[in-house]
């Protein structure tokens, strides 16, 4: 499978649910965009579980710039461009080795695809926290 | 001049609609004391919930007013959630009166004329490209086409009948992998693992977890740990749905 094949089915498929998910139309494209661009790091680190975490970290940063610029919130965009890493083939396989009785298996699977899922959640924290730390029209510091 | 009524009707309103299209609550809480803000209301506590919201306005006589509002369905809506961000952002900015505001945020709050198709097409799009990009055919492109439009042409009614969302997530992953399986069934050459993740993408809720994080990050331990809970609940009642179906899939020939 070619890798450009793979880059415009996720520009697709993002687009697609980001109408799914009611987002305003001229916030699509950009998501979709952002979308590709972060897997196509995630196909650069080669699929690995560190691969999660520095794609993810792409997409936030890429959407948190794109929110200040476009002046919309972050969140319009992040929905639409995390979805082509959620680990939907670790989910199908651990399933299918619970199903068969490996548990070996199903327990490898499950753990890395939990740790995929983590390094996510980490690199959209750390891109929110960088940004709202350094947001140039802030109010004033606001404890959290 | 606004009444305190219609004033605290707004803030209500924009905070209920946030929490109900799925938005943080700290986007909420942010939203009513900025609201507060500029209708010139001196002091504002709120605590939002996923589940629901409280917030208690103390007036310049140390008089004060309180509201529970409870938020029974969250779904994601993010074009709504916009609107209702722009209409707090020009209340805050002192270019709309809280009348105003409360007739635009009634406005946004009436259901709006479905696209059934256009979600359909959509759902079924997402899942079809989903499955190439992790490596399907063409075949199995079409398989999954099928899926995704069958899912979202399933999934409106349950809603409607009040079926919880965890149960219709489990229906949503039995069905996607019925209709793999049948679909090799007719087609040897179908491959079901790519058919199957790709259409239970858009159904796995990576949003979720980013919102759980944002919230958790943010100091609100209770409503991201909610939101985990909610998110891991989802994730396995899918794959409950899954595993059902393949193994009653006779002898599991996968």
């Amino acid at each position: 499978m070619s890798w450009w094949i793979q880059l415009l089915s996720c520009a697709v498929a993002a687009a697609a649910f980001s109408v799914l998910m009611h987002q305003p139309w001229k916030t699509i494209p950009v998501s979709a965009l952002i979308a590709a661009a972060g897997y196509g790091v995630f196909l650069l680190l080669g699929k690995s579980t560190t691969g999660y975490f520095w794609a993810t970290l792409v997409i936030g940063i890429c959407c948190e710039i794109c929110a200040r610029v476009m002046k919309r919130t972050a969140t319009l965009f992040v929905t639409g461009a995390i979805i082509p890493l959620v680990p939907g083939v670790g989910l199908y396989n651990t399933m299918l080795y619970v199903v068969r009785g490996d548990y070996y298996q199903a327990v490898n699977t499950g753990a890395a695809t939990l740790l995929g899922i983590a390094g996510i959640a980490l690199a959209i924290t750390l891109s929110t926290v960088l940004f709202s730390a350094f947001h140039p029209r802030k109010k004033k510091a606001k404890p959290c | 001049m606004d009444t305190l009524a219609t004033t605290l009707d707004a803030v209500c309103l924009a905070s209920e609609m946030i929490l109900e299209s799925g938005g943080e609550t700290y986007r909420a809480e942010d939203t009513v004391e900025r609201m507060c803000q500029g209708l010139g209301i001196p002091k504002v506590d709120v605590l939002a919930l996923p589940t629901g919201l409280m917030l208690t306005l103390t007036l310049e006589d140390d008089s004060s007013i309180s509201r529970i509002v409870r938020v029974h369905s969250r779904s994601i809506d993010l074009g709504r959630m916009d609107q209702c961000n722009d209409i707090s952002r020009r209340v805050a900015s002192g270019q709309m009166s809280a009348e105003e505001a409360l007739r635009a945020l009634r406005e946004i709050k009436r259901p709006r004329k479905e696209h059934r198709f256009l979600l359909i097409a959509a759902s079924a799009l997402s899942a079809a490209s989903f499955t190439v990009m992790l490596g399907g055919s063409w075949l199995d492109f079409a398989v999954s086409f099928f899926c995704g439009a069958l899912v979202q042409l399933v999934l409106p009614p349950l809603a409607q009948m009040r079926v919880p969302p965890v149960i219709s997530s489990m229906f949503a992953g039995a069905l996607t992998t019925l209709m793999a399986l049948v679909g090799r069934m007719f087609f040897p050459a179908v491959t079901i693992e790519p058919i199957i993740s790709g259409a239970i993408m858009p159904l796995l809720s990576g949003w979720a977890v980013t919102n759980a994080m944002r919230d958790t990050i943010r100091g609100d331990l209770v409503s991201g740990g909610a939101r985990v809970i909610e998110a891991i609940l989802s994730v396995m009642m899918l794959a409950a749905g899954i595993g059902l179906v393949l193994s009653a899939w006779g002898g599991i020939r996968v």
